[in-house]
């Protein structure tokens, strides 16, 4: 049955200092790219939703966290160490590429911060996908690691420093590059930004059954 | 233009009033319990600042027959009527259509509600309804088509709004597309309490420990996690949305201050966790809200709030928390999708309780699968959190599959729907197949009551109450006659199918 097995850390790897991936050992585990879990410290009294970084098909399974200050799950999850057990549930969700082999088929997918982990799902699960992802950030560090995208198709859109490949926010970007109409819209993060760009894409013509949306605080 | 949003009085056979707004299921009470329609009491305000004449006619809330609250409607003539669909109710609904569009052909029939946006296709054909929403966000939606259906006389083939099923002509009907998941809830206005009458609701609400109570403009629509299978907050076609802190702060000093509140229920799925769970605690410290005798209380799950969470919820003056356990074996909550094991339950309710919240388990019997074994840990852990005064208050109810939520599509596919009857979804009997006889589901629930009579409990109980932290006789004799009355509602269903 799904879910009961037993999960324990290999890793946690830091990428700034609030945010990391923590990898756990797979045991069998099936998911589908774009699903999410919920995740916590074993018998600890709090999870949260998480969604799959890997690759379903890679031999662990890993998820991007960002660590926010009294988040105690995350900041649990971030001091956790190679073999503390971790309770593990789902998978859940139906943020989904249904057709990823269609050819001609072409992608925009829009995250801010840690969102962006089932987008890295899906270029690791669907190498030849045609995609572009806008990553709206603070900084120039937050740009997660970018070089697991193919040169030219990840944008990060950096609010507050200088450096990055936009200097702005997603929608600042999308206002200035509007969205060729026929892509399908994957876009996941805060709800506020979720709801600004759908209204975006939809006046640039983009039919809502062209859109999919994922939300986290 | 003149709007009615619309809740008849729907009585069954046993005189009992059926609770639509009910936000995650439908059940009947004989005993009046009036719940707030959020999201429909945001979209009368939101029409009404628009200029619509609105009638908010919650023919239950106001008590009135059924004929009389169909005369009065009729008798206004309204231009839109909206309705709230939900699988029990649905036969009713097809048959009050078809009266009404009789009587007031002009008038357009919005269908709203988890049934309906589910199965458009069915209601349009099985009545005369004019539009289907197809959102849960239906202050939204209302509030973009109804100026335009003022506007437009061509609306029923020209309108793109999206989210909507329009009736063509009697046998054509067209969609307009995929609804706008994620909304902005801060664009939508806090209730007009004055507009719903709020103190027709403030009083026969079992989520109420201090009365008058009121519900909270939702700071959630509809769940944060919204992944428990049997819950109609869970499909693909839903995500959540969220409303700020600082909205809804003002919107709980508005209500203390100016219409004396004494407790204020959050409905929201599940509520804010983590930093904005703090947020809103401090917020209410900060306001000197803790301090002006009202409680506050929320629906949570286990694994959302850690201790330093509660602890200052708890010092803000938050009591009641509800939290769905549905069951204490770990197959049925894998199965479930609620995303947590039974010793998170253990040890969320030890924090709970730790400073003084009062933890209402919700629980359900009679899933499908549920084997005698699992039905017996349920009522032993239940019992043993019950007595060790882990929880407080608790509500059974029979799982049933409404709305087509994932559990209602697994149980047809696994074709164990005794009926296809959605009269008979009422909560009231079992309508799966089952590994036991039913009556050992509606025994459970019995037992599951029967622990209000064990002497443990009461003496726990009074314990509590008479303790420095939380002597509130009001509630002894207020909440506890009101608990009362609903176990009764509950037992007499029960006896009935026994
Ligand atoms: S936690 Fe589960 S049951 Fe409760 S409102 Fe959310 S989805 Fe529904």
């Amino acid at each position: 049955m799904e879910g009961t097995l037993r999960h324990f850390v290999q890793s946690v790897r830091p990428l700034t200092d609030a945010t990391f991936v923590i990898r756990i050992d797979r045991h069998g585990f099936r998911a589908l790219p774009g699903q999410h879990v919920t995740l916590g410290p074993h018998r600890s009294a709090t999870n949260r939703e998480y969604s799959l970084y890997s690759s379903p098909e890679a031999p662990y399974l890993e998820f991007l966290i960002r660590a926010r200050p009294g988040s105690e799950t995350a900041c649990a999850l971030q001091r956790a160490q190679p073999g503390d057990e971790v309770d593990l549930a789902g998978p859940y969700g139906d943020f989904l590429i249904e057709r990823p082999a269609d050819p001609g088929r072409r992608y925009l997918f829009v995250a801010t911060g840690a969102g962006i982990a089932p987008f890295h799902c899906f270029v690791r699960s669907y190498p030849s996908l045609d995609y572009r992802l806008l990553h709206g950030v603070a900084t120039l560090a937050d740009r997660y690691e970018r070089e697991a995208y193919a040169p030219g198709r990840y944008v990060a859109c950096v609010s507050r420093e200088d450096g990055g490949e936009y200097r702005g926010r997603v929608t600042d970007y999308l206002r200035e590059h509007p969205v060729e109409t026929d892509r399908l819209c994957y876009l996941c993060g805060h709800s506020a930004m979720v709801a600004r760009v759908y209204d975006q894409l939809r006046e640039q013509g983009v039919p809502s059954d062209n859109l999919l949306t994922e939300t986290f605080f | 233009m003149k709007v009615a949003i619309s809740y008849p009085p729907i009585v069954n056979a046993r005189g009992q009033v059926a609770m639509v707004s009910q936000n995650r299921n439908v059940q009947y009470f004989k005993i009046p319990t009036f719940l707030l329609p959020i999201v429909h009491a945001q979209a009368a305000t939101w029409l009404r600042d628009l200029g619509c004449e609105v009638r908010w006619d919650d023919g239950n809330a106001q008590r009135k027959s059924f004929e009389t609250w169909y005369e009065e409607l009729v008798a206004w003539r309204p231009d839109v009527v909206v309705f709230e669909s939900t699988t029990p109710v649905m036969k009713f609904y097809w048959r009050l259509v078809g009266r009404l569009k009789n009587d007031l052909p002009k008038t357009v029939v919005i269908m709203t509600g988890y049934h309906s946006m589910r199965q458009p296709e069915e209601t349009l054909r099985a009545c005369a309804v004019d539009v289907v929403v197809q959102s849960n966000h239906v202050d939204f939606v209302l509030r973009r088509l109804l100026p335009y259906l003022g506007e437009q006389a061509d609306w029923r083939t020209a309108c793109t709004i999206e989210g909507l099923f329009i009736r063509v002509d009697e046998n054509v009907w067209r969609s307009t597309g995929t609804f706008k998941r994620v909304e902005d809830l801060n664009l939508s206005p806090d209730i007009d309490r004055d507009l719903v009458s709020w103190r027709r609701y403030a009083f026969e609400n079992g989520n109420f420990l201090r009365t008058p109570g009121t519900y909270a403009t939702s700071v959630i629509r509809d769940c944060t996690f919204g992944k428990c299978t049997f819950c109609r907050y869970n499909g693909p076609d839903l995500t959540f949305s969220v409303r700020s802190v600082e909205r809804s702060l003002d919107e709980y000093q508005r209500l203390i201050e100016e219409y004396g509140v004494r407790e204020i229920f959050d409905d929201s799925g599940v509520w804010y966790r983590g930093e904005q769970a703090r947020a809103f605690a401090r917020g209410i410290l900060d306001r000197g809200l803790h301090r002006r005798g009202c409680y506050f209380g929320f629906n949570t799950r286990f694994g959302y709030m850690d201790e330093e969470t509660v602890a200052l919820l708890a010092k803000a003056n938050f009591r009641f928390v509800l939290v769905g356990l549905e069951a204490a074996d770990e197959e049925t909550l894998l199965r479930l999708h609620k995303g947590y094991l039974p010793h998170q339950a253990y040890r969320n309710l030890e924090v709970f309780t730790r400073y003084g919240l009062h933890p209402h388990l919700t629980i359900m019997v009679g899933y499908y699968w549920q084997t005698a074994a699992q039905l017996e840990l349920t009522v032993r852990t239940v019992r043993d959190l019950m007595l060790k005064g882990l929880a407080r208050t608790l509500q059974v109810t029979l799982c049933t599959p409404l709305d087509f939520t994932p559990y209602h599509l697994e149980c047809q596919e696994a074709g164990v729907l005794l009926t296809d009857d959605y009269d008979a979804f009422d909560m009231s009997k079992l309508i799966v197949r089952t590994p036991i006889p039913h009556e050992a589901y509606y025994q459970a629930i019995r037992d599951l009551y029967g622990v209000a009579t064990d002497p443990r409990f009461v003496a726990r109980q009074l314990r509590y109450l008479t303790s420095g932290r939380a002597r509130d006789w009001e509630f002894l004799f207020r909440y506890g006659w009101r608990a009362l009355r609903r176990v009764r509602n509950h037992v007499y269903n029960l006896t009935s199918n026994g």
